[in-house]
């Protein structure tokens, strides 16, 4: 009785929510059912036995492979629900199970996946074990809020032992952290990577996160090295290495994104749809073209006849893939750049990580780098003490709105300008460019 | 003139963008005309590289890292390491590193690490239902006279110093060593021992100076005294995280 209630109640929110538009109000369905009826979740899945559930989680590439996820299902007669982004905590969870069920609890759709942050995530696969669960990488972010990596890590196998053994676990094999939790459940695990070919470096870079081998603490070796700490890696010592490893040859895949992170999120999307709903990948590679990304993630919006780039790059690991993926794909010519670093709470208070990403590359490429939020002179020094004498190039102004006056007045149309924004600075100059907000 | 920057672990020890400092450190240097060389010493390194230096540096990191450290610390090391501290040498140490210098690390399981005594002090994690200690912190030194320096501080450990005389800073705002006795970090020598990260040299050019003019002093007797400089962004960068505590 008091599920049905729990569930009356949040549609009734839901509806309210909507009329009054009150807005940013999506989680909170989920978080009245929950107090409700503690066992809410656990009683919905109960009461669907057909749901098929993901949770995907990882640092960098969830809102992307969630999203590739439910485009490709969806070409194949699924359907599909995930929740919003922003709410990846179980009342988002739960709000976006309420949206899709009737009164009495069914739901239709046959499959939901749903995002997890870093944080949240052991808490909601102790709520219900899912069919699927996704990892795609480990990076440190926001260390004061969601703490240091080998914390994460420890919490995040402490859970994964408590699944159910039907659960599917796909896990990046080229993480040495990630590759030797799969090594210590009981669940089936499934590896995914890329081709040595594929992998641009020989040498680690400084922003790694894991470079020892997990299990006699010896400085790992890598044959080569995709990004950060994702390689073909091994002990020299005890002779720790990767086996079983799923990767494509991605050559003839006409992927619309660009950057080898994507390449990961890709192998990741398809693995879990040949492993867990017996895809014939052939069948879909066709559709990987028409993919379009999600807010902020390589997405391409058209401002007063200039171009901007949105990239979003919260943490040191997805910042230098956002470089490299816009310096080796517009290749040539001098660029423009628009820098964006904000410290509200949903990006960390800390801005240190900044000194962890290579800028070189985008300090000798620019043409001119705007820079603003919060802390935009934290990010002006930053550039500044990459390359002397670079400080003409470099305009740091806090304000959003002056800034892209200013950019206006200095670009020419159809110019490009690449912008690397941090979470909440996304948020805002993507509302500043498209007139409203998305949420 | 040339000077010798040791870089301690910089593959293990850098989790916090502390790699900032060695970039602040070469910027200025280069400014000021000084060849200044990042010399990385890593593990299983001769302990005598630390001998050579003019600068150490050390950043912090997590546990496990701290663990594998602290076992290649033994040989030689870290004898070599306070050979060169009490000789005076220029050094920065942060948050774990700072740490790992003094008398012992009580971890919040209640193991106690041994730390490498350099620095009269010793630090003690109360516990997994005691808050770390984050947030923006500014303190007043002796090397910046007008200006409070600022950074980031993110630490579970509390440290006490045997002598609140030798502490680095007085707390402005922030927790400092242990949030209570406005102490932060130690300033001992000429070496400096500090929660800041931000990291700490980059918004803060005097303490860049401080350690620059003092190696220079130590190798070739004479002083560069940096007066005129640029340092506009980074004032601006300092103000807005005083502002905002301000307000």
């Amino acid at each position: 009785m008091v599920f049905y209630l729990s569930i009356i109640l949040g549609k009734l929110v839901a509806f309210l929510n909507y009329i009054l538009k009150i807005g940013a109000g999506s989680t909170w369905p989920g978080h009245l059912a929950l107090i409700f009826d503690k066992n809410f979740l656990k009683k919905i899945f109960k009461k669907n036995p057909h749901l098929q559930t993901i949770v995907v989680t990882g640092t960098n590439g969830k809102t992307t492979t969630v999203a590739l996820l439910k485009y490709l299902l969806e070409k194949k007669g699924y359907q599909v629900f995930t929740n919003k982004e922003g709410a990846n905590l179980l009342n988002g969870i739960a709000s976006s199970l309420i949206k899709n069920a009737n009164f009495l609890g069914k739901i239709e759709k046959q499959v939901a996946i749903f995002e997890a942050d870093e944080f949240n995530f052991p808490l909601i696969i102790k709520e219900f074990s899912p069919n699927i669960v996704l990892i795609l990488n480990l990076f440190r972010d926001q260390l004061d809020r969601y703490g240091e990596v080998n914390t994460i890590a420890s919490r995040w196998l402490l859970a994964l032992k408590n699944l159910s053994p039907k659960t599917l676990v796909f896990l990046n094999g080229d993480d040495p952290n990630l590759y030797y939790l799969g090594k210590n459940i009981s669940s089936f695990v499934f590896y995914f990577g890329l081709e040595k070919s594929k992998m641009p470096y020989k040498n680690l870079p400084f922003d790694v996160d894991f470079n020892y081998c997990p299990v006699c603490f010896h400085l790992l070796s890598y044959q080569k090295v995709a990004y950060s700490h994702l390689g073909s890696f091994f002990c020299q010592k005890c002779g720790f290495h990767q086996e079983n490893i799923f990767t494509l040859s991605l050559k003839n895949i006409p992927f619309s994104l660009f950057g080898v992170y994507n390449q990961y999120n890709l192998t990741a999307a398809f693995l879990v749809l040949m492993k867990g709903f017996n895809f014939d990948l052939s069948e879909v590679f066709d559709f990987v073209k028409d993919f379009k990304p999600a807010f902020g993630r390589q997405e391409k919006i058209v401002y007063k006849n200039r171009i901007f780039y949105l990239l979003l790059s919260k943490n040191p690991a997805g910042f230098n893939q956002s470089i490299e993926a816009v310096t080796s794909y517009f290749k040539g010519q001098k660029k423009f750049f628009w820098l964006i670093l904000n410290n509200r709470i949903p990006d960390g208070r800390d801005v240190s990580w900044i000194f962890d990403v290579e800028f070189k590359k985008i300090v000798f490429l620019a043409k001119k780098i705007f820079v603003s939020g919060d802390r935009a002179f934290d990010m002006a020094i930053r550039l500044k003490y990459e390359l002397p004498n670079s400080k003409k190039k470099i305009i740091p102004l806090i304000d959003l709105k002056k800034t892209l006056k200013k950019i206006l007045k200095e670009t020419k149309e159809n110019e490009a300008i690449f912008v690397f924004p941090n979470y909440s600075a996304m948020l805002e100059v993507r509302k500043l460019l498209v007139g409203k907000k998305f949420l | 003139m040339k000077l010798f920057l040791g870089w301690f672990y910089p593959e293990l020890m850098s989790t916090y963008g502390d790699r900032g400092n060695i970039i602040a450190l070469s910027y200025w240097a280069k400014i000021l005309g000084i060849d200044l060389e990042v010399c990385p010493i890593s593990l299983n390194d001769p302990y005598e590289k630390i001998l050579k230096m003019d600068i150490l540096f050390m950043g912090g990191a997590q546990d496990k890292q701290q663990e594998i450290v602290s076992k290649d610390l033994k040989n030689g090391k870290s004898k070599a390491l306070k050979k060169a501290i009490e000789a005076g040498v220029c050094g920065l140490f942060v948050c774990g590193a700072y740490q790992f210098l003094g008398r012992y690390y009580k971890a919040a399981d209640g193991t106690k690490i041994p730390g490498l005594s350099i620095f009269d002090l010793y630090t003690e994690n109360p516990g997994e239902s005691f808050p770390r200690l984050i947030g923006d912190i500014g303190i007043k030194t002796k090397i910046a006279k007008d200006e409070i320096v600022v950074g980031f501080e993110n630490h579970g450990g509390r440290t006490y110093l045997s002598n609140k005389n030798l502490a680095f800073g007085e707390v402005i705002f922030g927790f400092g060593n242990n949030g209570k006795d406005k102490t932060e970090g130690i300033f001992y020598k000429n070496t400096i021992g500090t929660y800041l990260h931000g990291p700490i040299l980059p918004k803060n050019p005097k303490v860049t100076f401080f350690l620059l003019e003092k190696a220079i002093e130590r190798k070739y007797k004479r002083k560069i005294l940096v007066k005129k400089f640029d340092e506009e962004w980074e004032k601006k960068a300092r103000e807005i995280v005083i502002r905002k505590k301000r307000d």
